[in-house]
């Protein structure tokens, strides 16, 4: 291992040691803000897999948290299976969404799946709003009460800590740089012999597993859901905001913006709670104009550093 | 025996008939050329076999299977090969990475083929340049040399000739040359009447999507019908 790996390497070691003995030290607000961050992290990272790497924009990737969400919710609060196995099942139904919603969508071309993915949150909010026998409709639907905030606290950051290792396995491969070509060209990619759709698919179920699980954490740690509160728009546009200001399509750049944006917006939140939408509007408009490859794609192509940053 | 077979294939886009009824037959181990004023349908027939667009009719035939109603990409997996006229890197991979996404089999393997193939065309120091940076002459070898990376029975190339410096093209023709020898395929289209007349053993003719001549050079041109297609009565 070369020195500067090694450096990488030992400084992670540590930041991950201090994350670990922070529920015992830390103050209740810190560990949920914590928490918080880790499922941003995962989220911003799931969302980079699809529209990071192969540039195909998800508008509606909130779906696959609600659906996680009601999916551990459901089987938690009416079928009373242990919550940590609920979560891996709403990431299961998340996946398998996204087979569904894949095979049509993503043979749209840019904009056309945009608008799909926005289409597929609004009739899944619908939807669940429309079952109410299974869903508890409107009302929403209230978890067993449990102390489980630590517990969730360490999941979401394995949670966080799979999507980003797992990007990085992705960024250094042939079939990462297989989506990144769909990304560039999709056009020569295909006369190339890299088959474009089934690339896509594989990229779109790795990006919908994250957001599955997250929700059924998050509906575990909160206790009760309702579909305003799983399918929310701002969640995807919040996803998207992180993935853009850090680095799209690179494997730190979904970190940095999940860190960089959630504290900014606590402080803000805090001091100035009208101002606070006007921010990720005004950060959309500033990162497109200022640095539209994000923090770390601008370092990256300035300092020539590795496409592992 | 012919490794693909063009018959009377047929494309228009609107009211304009680009490629209308056009029938060749390609031997393995030659090189053809297709050529043919500006919007004769050229380009238009190779995105016709390599399945980037849909036929209006006709039929195109590889190793006597019918690839029209493939996906590009299992066309080109099944051996077709092909540059593009406007150039077709991607920009953000390196020049090293465009050479390794069409690979498959140990990544070590590849690696070491590519930069063998980077070197043969003179860009090994520029290997982890991002494409992108390199210059227009580059990207043209970067994309020619990546055809190769898939080891194609077929190689089409649009207008190979085009922006690289008279030295480097002697190599590229030298290794076109080699490519036959090997005994694959290539057809090109090439507006450098010297490098078709020069390396192709037999060329077709097109104008206003028609085929209107096929034979050896020599012969293509004293064609009266090819000598009015590029300079009128």
């Amino acid at each position: 291992m070369s020195g500067r790996r090694a450096l990488v390497a030992a400084a992670l070691a540590v930041v991950a040691l201090a994350l670990v003995a922070y529920p015992a030290i830390g103050t209740g607000y810190g560990v949920r803000a914590t928490l918080q961050v880790f499922m941003w992290i995962a989220l911003a990272g799931s969302w980079n897999l699809i529209s990071g790497l192969t540039g195909y924009v998800s508008f509606g990737h909130v779906a696959f948290f609600g659906v996680g969400a009601y999916t551990g919710a459901i089987l938690v609060a009416t079928a009373g299976w242990p919550w940590p196995l609920a979560a891996l099942a709403g990431g299961l139904a998340a996946i398998v969404l996204a087979v569904l919603i894949g095979y049509p969508c993503l043979r749209l071309k840019g904009p056309y799946f945009a608008i799909a993915m926005l289409g597929l949150n609004e009739v899944l909010r619908a939807l669940v709003s429309y079952f109410e026998g299974l869903t508890g409709g409107g009302n929403g639907l209230s978890l067993p009460t449990a102390d489980t905030t630590r517990s969730v606290y360490y999941l979401m950051g394995l949670l966080a800590m799979a999507v980003t290792a797992g990007t990085y396995l992705i960024v250094t491969s042939r079939f990462g740089l297989r989506l990144m070509t769909i990304r560039e060209d999709e056009v020569a990619a295909e006369a190339m012999g890299i088959d474009a759709f089934h690339h896509k698919l594989a990229a779109f179920l790795l990006s919908a597993a994250g957001p599955g699980i997250a929700g059924a954490l998050m509906a575990r740690d909160q206790g009760y859901i309702e579909p305003i509160s799983v399918f929310p728009l701002a969640i995807t546009v919040t996803m998207i905001v992180m993935v853009l200001f850090g680095g799209k399509g690179t494997v730190w750049g979904p970190v940095v913006g999940a860190v960089a944006l959630f504290v900014i917006q606590e402080l803000v939140w805090a001091r100035y709670p009208y101002v606070h939408p006007l921010l990720f509007g005004a950060i959309i408009v500033a990162v497109v104009l200022l640095m539209p490859r994000g923090v770390l794609g601008l370092l990256q192509t300035r300092y020539r550093l590795p496409r592992t940053i | 025996m012919a490794i693909l077979t063009v018959e009377n294939v047929r494309k228009s886009f609107g009211g304009v008939n680009a490629v209308n009824g056009v029938s060749l037959a390609l031997e393995s181990g030659r090189i053809y050329g297709l050529i043919g004023p500006n919007g004769s349908g050229k380009t238009t027939l190779f995105n016709c076999i390599t399945g980037l667009e849909r036929l209006d009719g006709g039929r195109v035939t590889l190793r006597q299977e019918r690839i029209d109603r493939l996906k590009p990409s299992a066309i080109a997996r099944r051996g077709v090969g092909r540059t593009f006229q406007v150039i077709r890197v991607f920009p953000e991979l390196t020049a090293l990475e465009n050479l390794l996404v069409v690979t498959r089999g140990p990544r070590a393997e590849a690696e070491r083929r590519g930069r063998e193939m980077l070197r043969f065309v003179k860009l090994e120091p520029l290997a982890d340049e991002y494409a992108g940076n390199l210059s227009y002459g580059q990207q043209k070898l970067v994309e020619f040399v990546r055809v190769l990376m898939t080891d194609p029975a077929l190689i089409l190339l649009d207008e190979p000739a085009a922006g690289v410096n008279r030295t480097l093209l002697n190599d590229l023709l030298a290794a076109v040359a080699r490519l036959r020898d090997e005994g694959r395929t290539i057809l090109l289209v090439e507006h450098d009447m010297k490098v078709v007349m020069g390396l192709c053993e037999t060329v077709f003719v097109l104008d206003h999507g028609d085929k209107i001549a096929e034979g050896p050079p020599g012969v293509i041109q004293a064609d009266e019908r090819v000598i009015e297609a590029y300079f009128g009565r």
